[in-house]
């Protein structure tokens, strides 16, 4: 039979263009939030989210009478009239605690309250302005660091203990020659997609039809069953495109079953999309995290003991725990690690997964205080990590299924000249700024889902591929296609690729770096499926060359299937379908984590290495190059892979340098919230950005060999910043952002 | 709370006339837009008080650069980008085509226009340093008239200039004294680009003799409003830059423009940087004359 687990795939042929790009830039393709079909245009309804302006509190009345007399409305809905809806817990990443107008309480500033409907946008906008809310107000818990004593450990940690203790910790540091001890702290941070979250719901009698933009439709779709009270079966969600999620859409959020509710009270389609500023709240962000960071080392450098103790903000609402002691668990082999994670809740938005959770915050803190003990010990810190490189997972004791990490130190530092760094602060410079190197290791895990995938082949040789997966313009439809023309042998142009919609086969959110993992091998199934049955099509087919082989002699390559006994007898895909009357032969395919799962851990690693030049007059910093080189074991797609790779690496010098959500110490709103103020690296800011993978498949993983790509960017490069910026000043900060003012008064 | 525009009104009258008649008519009443890179965000935001809008985009009367008796002329609906790419202005005024050129995006640039930079009244404006430190005049127009004051004493506080109800920013006139010069202009922001600034400094002096004579500093966000730094000036004022005298030249300065500025703490930096770095920036345009 033919396997879909061959051991040594083929390697795949890639498509030298994203599949999507013409349509995107020709402005063809439709985001979530551009549709007019296929209800009537001029029957679409406009929604305006209104928000909380006290952080805290009670709503005692909402005073509507000019609103509703204001022109173009429609309706508003508040918590005195909203539809009575039973709200499920929490169920991430699928669905958060919402605000769904059941009850008048408020518990954060921004937090929605009321919706306006209106027939424009405009007249929305307008009408909510004249809405009078009086509150009641409660005292409100706003601030972390002047609050820790609050910590507690959080209700659910999530996939991961809160706390842990591997060896004994006390024991290693009473041992250790050298000791670095500090406190290290990251900011809140918010997702600024380009694309703002956004919906259109309409109602065709009792199912609902919503356009979405989403990282998990499957999940809009279970969510929205759910808090409607109404079958799954009843819901359909379409997304074809994403314009960058980044974990903020991984979950449904408010305005989602709101907008649903107020398509259900009008009758007509409602259309809901947010605000930049309203993108600063209500979906999510990452939170801010304090981290007791304790390293202890023999005088060779060996760790003997490491310990991190996190504390975050989390909001009243519902407990996230934003895992930065992870990179301690398992990025080094030290004899004994201690960790602790735990919360100070805020009248805050829900915090929520943003792009590498845990391991962006945890390897920005982890890396800095490697570079202090590589310092303390003398030693250089590329060697501090090869001195306690973990061959096995160390969290979980266990081998890991593909490590080579080693290799990506030695490829990057070489690349990037490291030999020539001095290691004495201020001791490089290049007119009136100093120059810094520094470097960091980069990690986050790999992770898989079950999946399902459909292909077909089609008259003319073409070929279809559909999974309910999403693609968030990191390139799902460039290597589906790849995957699927990989399965039948033929050129990945000649196949059609759809995804985005809750009516084809299940695929698992796009979080967690693992949807290229999960559903290629569904499709590889897929394929195989395909494959044996088109075989068995031309056996039976007394006009095939191939008719009366047995499947098992029968393969496909060039658009052909062939005799593996006789490779010149062949029948073209073409002639066969259009001998089967031109039918369209269908296979569907899945795919999951093998059984044996847990015996190995699956993880992705990279070596990153910085360049910055640091005025001497401003204390501004430029980040002249970044250097990195991955293992993230078979690159499946050069120009969406090093994409993916370089965004990561522009997003990890943001959070060395510019992101910070600034919250009001009185009124807890977030001060900064547009992109104005909440900074983002420009192209100014960026230098050179060399990026490298291994390219070594990780077949112990999944089918494919390939490990997921979305995150590890962002992992490591703020540390190897950080670390860059010490050896150029002799500064050492140890709260992100690194801002001139931070190094200045340092 | 957002602003509805279809409760705005936005008129474009033909001419400079017919704008200076209607807001003479009703002053106050109406608020004459250019590029509207600031007044926008303004409506948005739901902080525009007028609800009637002059378009003065248009008018070709306030758009110019010429020079014409030993003084550059600039109309005050110049756009950066007109200014970025004047021979005229570069040949003249390098340091308000250095500034032109870091304000905004390019997007910005090409609608917004220097007489809206100024009237604004940002106290981290971009161009007003680099005007400031070239003691530009204003020629202001109404219905009833005209009136020219020296551009350091438009900015009255935060956000108040001398302009009234009635008058718009006409021009900006530089004279072209400052072929023998030195120069110098420097923006920190928050990033390399795209950015308000944190501080930013302009200044232009004469060196004679290893002494310093005409010295012109202009500041951005040192005060609460764009300043001339008239008492670092005077200290400056035939200042030695000999090697045996420049520290203390340079010491004397960072004082007196410490004790002339008032920076404060906000989101975007803190005052002991803003008062630092302007020191350290004073103390590299010295050091750059004495080298």
């Amino acid at each position: 039979m033919m396997q879909a687990a061959e051991k040594a795939p083929k390697p795949v042929k890639q498509l030298d263009h994203r599949y999507e790009g013409i349509s995107k830039v020709t402005g063809k393709i439709k985001y979530a939030g551009e549709f007019s079909e296929p209800f009537a245009k001029s029957d679409l309804l406009y929604a305006y989210l209104v928000q909380s302006t006290i952080p805290s509190g009670d709503i005692v009345s909402i005073d509507r009478a000019a609103a509703d007399n204001s022109a173009g409305v429609v309706t508003i809905l508040t918590p005195f009239n909203a539809p009575k809806l039973s709200q499920a817990p929490p169920q991430p990443p699928a669905r958060r605690n919402l605000s769904l107008l059941q009850d008048t309480s408020v518990s954060y500033n921004g937090q929605p309250i009321a919706v306006v409907v209106a027939r424009s946008l405009d007249e929305a906008k307008s009408a909510a302005a004249l809405l009078k809310v009086k509150y009641a107000p409660k005292p409100a818990k706003i601030g972390l660091k002047n609050r820790l004593a609050e910590a507690r450990w959080p209700k659910d940690p999530g996939k991961e203990p809160a706390g842990n203790h591997r060896g004994d910790a006390q024991a290693g540091f009473s041992k250790a020659t050298v000791i670095i001890e500090n406190t290290y702290i990251t900011p809140i941070q918010h997702h600024n997609p380009m694309e703002p979250h956004g919906t259109i719901a309409w109602w065709d009698g009792p199912k609902l039809n919503v356009y979405d933009s989403t990282q998990y439709i499957t999940g809009v779709r279970q969510s929205l069953a759910k808090t409607l009270n109404i079958p799954v079966d009843f819901v359909h969600v379409v997304d074809p495109v994403v314009g960058g999620g980044f974990g903020s859409k991984g979950s449904m959020w408010s305005h989602v079953p709101l907008c649903a509710m107020a398509a259900r009270i009008t009758g007509k389609p409602v259309k809901l999309i947010l605000e930049r500023e309203q993108m600063f709240g209500p979906v999510g962000g990452r939170p801010s995290t304090v981290n007791k960071i304790k390293l202890g080392a023999s005088a060779d450098g060996k760790l003997l003991a490491m310990q991190q103790d996190v504390v975050m903000n989390a909001s009243v609402m519902e407990d996230f725990v934003e895992h930065a002691e992870g990179p301690t668990k398992n990025l080094y082999m030290s004899s004994a690690n201690s960790v602790s994670a735990k919360i100070v809740e805020a009248n805050l938005g829900v915090s929520t997964f943003m792009r590498a959770p845990g391991e962006a915050p945890g390897t920005a803190v982890l890396e800095i205080a490697m570079d202090e003990l590589a310092e303390k010990l003398n030693m250089d810190p590329v060697q501090l990590r090869l001195v306690n490189y973990a061959e096995t997972d160390p969290s979980h004791d266990r081998p890991w299924t593909s490590k080579n990490l080693k290799d990506c130190y030695q490829q990057a530092a070489d690349r990037f000249g490291w030999s020539k760094r001095n290691a004495t602060p201020r001791s490089m410079s290049d007119g009136n700024a100093w120059i810094g190197y520094g470097m960091a290791t980069a990690t986050y895990p790999a992770n898989r889902s079950a999946a399902m995938a459909i292909v077909r082949l089609l008259p003319g040789g073409r070929m279809f591929v559909g999974s309910g997966t999403q693609d968030l313009g990191t390139g799902t439809y460039t290597i589906m296609a790849q995957q699927a023309a990989a399965g039948l042998g033929i050129d990945p142009t000649l196949v059609e690729v759809k995804l985005g919609d809750s009516t084809l086969p299940k695929a698992p959110v796009s979080g967690g770096s693992q949807s290229s993992a999960s559903v290629l091998p569904a499709i590889q199934d897929a394929t195989s499926q395909l494959k044996l049955k088109l075989a068995d099509l031309a056996i039976a087919d007394a006009a095939s060359p191939l008719h009366g082989l047995k499947t098992l002699d029968i393969d496909a390559k060039d658009g052909k299937l062939f005799n593996r006994n006789n490779p010149t007898q062949s029948d073209t895909l073409t002639d066969l379908i259009a001998r089967n009357g031109n039918k369209p032969v269908e296979a569907t395919g899945s795919a999951e984590p093998a059984e044996s799962k847990d015996a190995m851990s699956s993880q992705s690693w990279g070596a990153v290495f910085a360049e910055v030049a640091v005025d001497k007059d401003t204390h501004m910093v430029k980040v002249r190059r970044i250097v990195a080189t991955y293992d993230i074991g078979t690159l499946l797609n050069q120009k969406t892979g090093h994409n993916q790779l370089m965004g990561g690496i522009v997003w990890g010098i943001s959070f060395a340098l510019h992101e910070e959500a600034h919250i009001d110490s009185v009124y807890g709103r977030v001060v900064n919230e547009s992109l104005a103020e909440y900074h983002v690296p420009v192209n100014a800011d960026i230098g050179t950005i060399d990026v490298s993978t291994l390219n070594i498949p990780d077949l112990k993983f999944n089918p494919i060999g390939s490990r997921g790509i979305g995150e590890i960017g962002i992992t490591g490069t703020a540390a190897a910043v950080a670390n860059a910026i010490y050896n150029a000043t002799g500064k050492r900060i140890r709260e992100y952002p690194i801002t001139p003012d931070k190094i200045m008064l340092a | 709370m957002h602003s509805d525009v279809t409760q705005f009104d936005l008129a474009a009258p033909p001419s400079l006339q017919a704008v200076l008649k209607q807001l003479a008519a009703e002053p106050g009443k109406h608020a004459p837009i250019a590029g509207g890179t600031e007044m926008m965000v303004a409506l948005g935001a739901g902080r525009l008080q007028q609800r009637s809008l002059l378009s003065i985009q248009h008018l070709r009367e306030l758009r110019f650069i010429r020079v014409e008796d030993r003084l550059l002329h600039i109309g005050s609906g110049t756009t950066f980008t007109d200014i970025r790419r004047s021979a005229e202005i570069a040949k003249h005024l390098p340091l308000l085509v250095q500034s032109a050129s870091w304000t905004g995006s390019v997007a910005n640039q090409n609608r917004g226009t220097i007489g809206g930079n100024i009237c604004n009244a940002s106290p981290a404006a971009d161009t007003p340093p680099a005007l400031l430190a070239y003691g530009a005049t204003v020629t202001l127009v109404s219905a009833s008239g005209e009136r020219t004051m020296r551009y350091v004493d438009f900015h009255l506080g935060y956000k108040k200039t001398a302009l009234r109800p009635d008058e718009l920013l006409h021009s900006i006139h530089v004279p072209l004294v400052f072929g023998d010069h030195r120069q110098y202009i420097r923006k920190v922001g928050t990033r390399n680009a795209q950015a308000i600034s944190k501080i930013a400094l302009a200044a232009v002096a004469k060196v004679e003799e290893q002494r310093l004579a005409d010295v012109r500093l202009g500041a951005a966000s040192l005060t609460d409003r764009p300043v001339r730094c008239s008492a670092t000036e005077a200290v400056l004022s035939g200042a030695s830059l000999a090697s045996d005298a420049l520290e203390e030249t340079i010491r004397l300065a960072r004082a007196a423009l410490a004790g002339e500025t008032h920076a404060i703490d906000d989101i975007r930096s803190t005052a002991r940087y803003r008062g630092a770095v302007a020191g350290n920036l004073l103390e590299e345009f010295l050091r750059s004359l004495a080298g």
